[in-house]
């Protein structure tokens, strides 16, 4: 298959999901990402920024809608009983950080990154650890290689979780508040990693809290309320003069004041 | 009280030859226990009912009985319905490790549940499939968070271990009742036997405290 420059990386089609009878979260979300576009996501709790993000990741099941992945759909719903349907050969492309508690406590971190690339894409042990090794100092981890978890600043932990991501060449980078647990000093460590990331034109949707990253990174940003795309566009003009009244709502309260 | 004791007249022999057989009895029940409580919990966790409401009986049984009427009934009902009779030993170590199972798939399957939902997801966003998941995340997170409650269960059964006595097993109650019977000094016998058990259980309840502050070190 041949694939225009300019066909999405990602196409979510009206994507509609609920828990249980009462809470729809999203509620129709259309959303296309190019190659090499870092969408940040941002807006209130609950707007279903999250959601998305575990819906992309195949890690919650759909009402209804579909997703694609460089022009193959992978998430669907079908079947009278709306069955979600993954194609996970096709997930495999996609990686995911999360807010906390990723790191497998029982393993170091060398163990952490490699697990993945052995057990389920069969590389040699030796050929792992490897390049295990050089995403580590790549990240300015490579002192850490033999810690545990539980030796690590929260910092460090998602730098590492970052890193095991990295580990299965991923074509596209999910970032779900990944600095909202942190102390505010471990923040820019980890923020750090993901703009060198992004200046490898490494594809990422990020949801954040924080509006300096997200206009630092972003090349588009989504306003995500009430379960739909309230406004998209250019990170100046989303942050910056949003047309939206609930956009600039948000942001005036996010900001403070605004910028 | 003008009793007068007489350490001297209890022989240490019996007790001793008593006290391999019950460590005997420990060790295979906690083998059983230890290795086939796991795949119990999973069982009682599993969401296909005719797995899981057999293995749920199954615990409940055996949480829900006294100890020594599941010895009782295993040495006396067991061979009349099923015709099968494997040794008095054999027996003893059955009845204390499917008990023993059954009290460690229930701390299995606290321990599997209290799994952060984080750790899952990770494994799902890392492309491990449902096997892999469970044992490369689960299995091994779940199992040492269980240690300290695997070792009070494990000593416990070191104690209710004294109940197959009742059924001829030779272990060291049984060895200390014959020898109170023959020398006439249950309250020596009885004492030095205590302090044995204790001796053995001690250690190990230290050992599971330790485990535990270290545990919480860990995890904050």
């Amino acid at each position: 298959m041949t694939m225009s420059f300019s066909a999405p990386l990602v196409k979510i089609q009206s994507l509609h999901k609920s828990y249980g009878p009462h809470i729809q979260v999203l509620k129709g979300l259309d959303i296309e990402m190019k190659p090499g576009e870092r969408v940040v996501v941002i807006g209130p709790s609950g707007g279903g920024k999250s959601t998305l993000l575990r819906v992309m990741m195949g890690l919650e099941k759909i009402d209804s809608g579909a997703i694609s992945f460089g022009g193959k759909p992978y998430i669907s719903s079908e079947g009278a009983d709306r069955k979600t349907v993954i194609d996970t050969e096709v997930r495999r492309s996609i990686g995911m950080v999360f807010q906390h508690y990723t790191l497998f406590p029982h393993l170091s971190v060398i163990q952490n990154l490699i697990l993945a690339p052995c057990k389920v894409r069969g590389e040699a042990k030796a050929s792992a650890t490897k390049r295990a090794q050089a995403l580590l100092e790549r990240f300015g981890l490579g002192a850490k290689a033999g810690a545990y978890p539980a030796q690590l600043s929260g910092g460090q932990k998602q730098r590492v979780a970052i890193a095991r991501a990295l580990m299965l060449d991923p074509k596209l980078m999910l970032f779900d508040e990944v600095t909202s647990a942190l102390d505010p000093e471990l923040v820019a460590e980890v923020e750090q990693v993901i703009l060198q990331l992004a200046a490898q034109d490494m594809p990422m949707m990020i949801v954040t809290h924080d509006m300096w990253f997200a206009k630092n990174i972003a090349s588009r940003v989504i306003f995500c309320a009430g379960g739909v795309v309230a406004e998209e566009g250019p990170p100046e003009q989303v942050l910056g003069s949003p047309k939206e009244e609930r956009t600039r709502e948000f942001i005036d309260r996010v900001f403070h004041i605004r910028h | 009280m003008d009793y007068s004791f007489d350490f001297q007249s209890v022989s240490f022999g019996p007790l001793w030859d008593g006290l391999i057989v019950t460590l005997q009895l420990t060790i295979a029940a906690n083998l059983i226990g230890i290795v086939l409580g796991f795949p119990l919990a999973l069982l009682i966790m599993s969401r296909f009912a005719p797995a899981r409401l057999p293995a749920m009986l199954f615990v409940e049984f055996f949480r829900c009985t006294p100890a020594i009427v599941q010895i009782v009934w295993f040495f006396y009902c067991v061979p009349m319905l099923f015709n099968v009779f494997l040794g008095s030993m054999t027996m003893g170590i059955l009845a204390l490790g499917l008990n023993l199972m059954a009290f460690n798939a229930e701390a299995y399957r606290a321990a599997i549940q209290a799994v952060p939902r984080e750790q899952l997801d990770a494994g799902i966003a890392l492309g491990l499939n449902p096997v892999q998941r469970t044992l490369y995340i689960v299995l091994p997170t779940a199992v040492r968070a269980s240690i300290p409650v695997l070792l009070t269960n494990g000593i416990g059964i070191f104690q209710q271990s004294a109940l197959v006595a009742i059924v001829a097993v030779q272990d060291l109650m049984y060895q200390a009742k014959s020898l109170a019977t023959e020398t006439y000094r249950p309250i020596e016998t009885f004492t030095i036997v205590a302090l044995i058990y204790f001796a053995v259980s001690f250690p190990v309840s230290q050992i599971v405290g330790y485990l535990e502050r270290r545990r919480q070190l860990m995890m904050s």
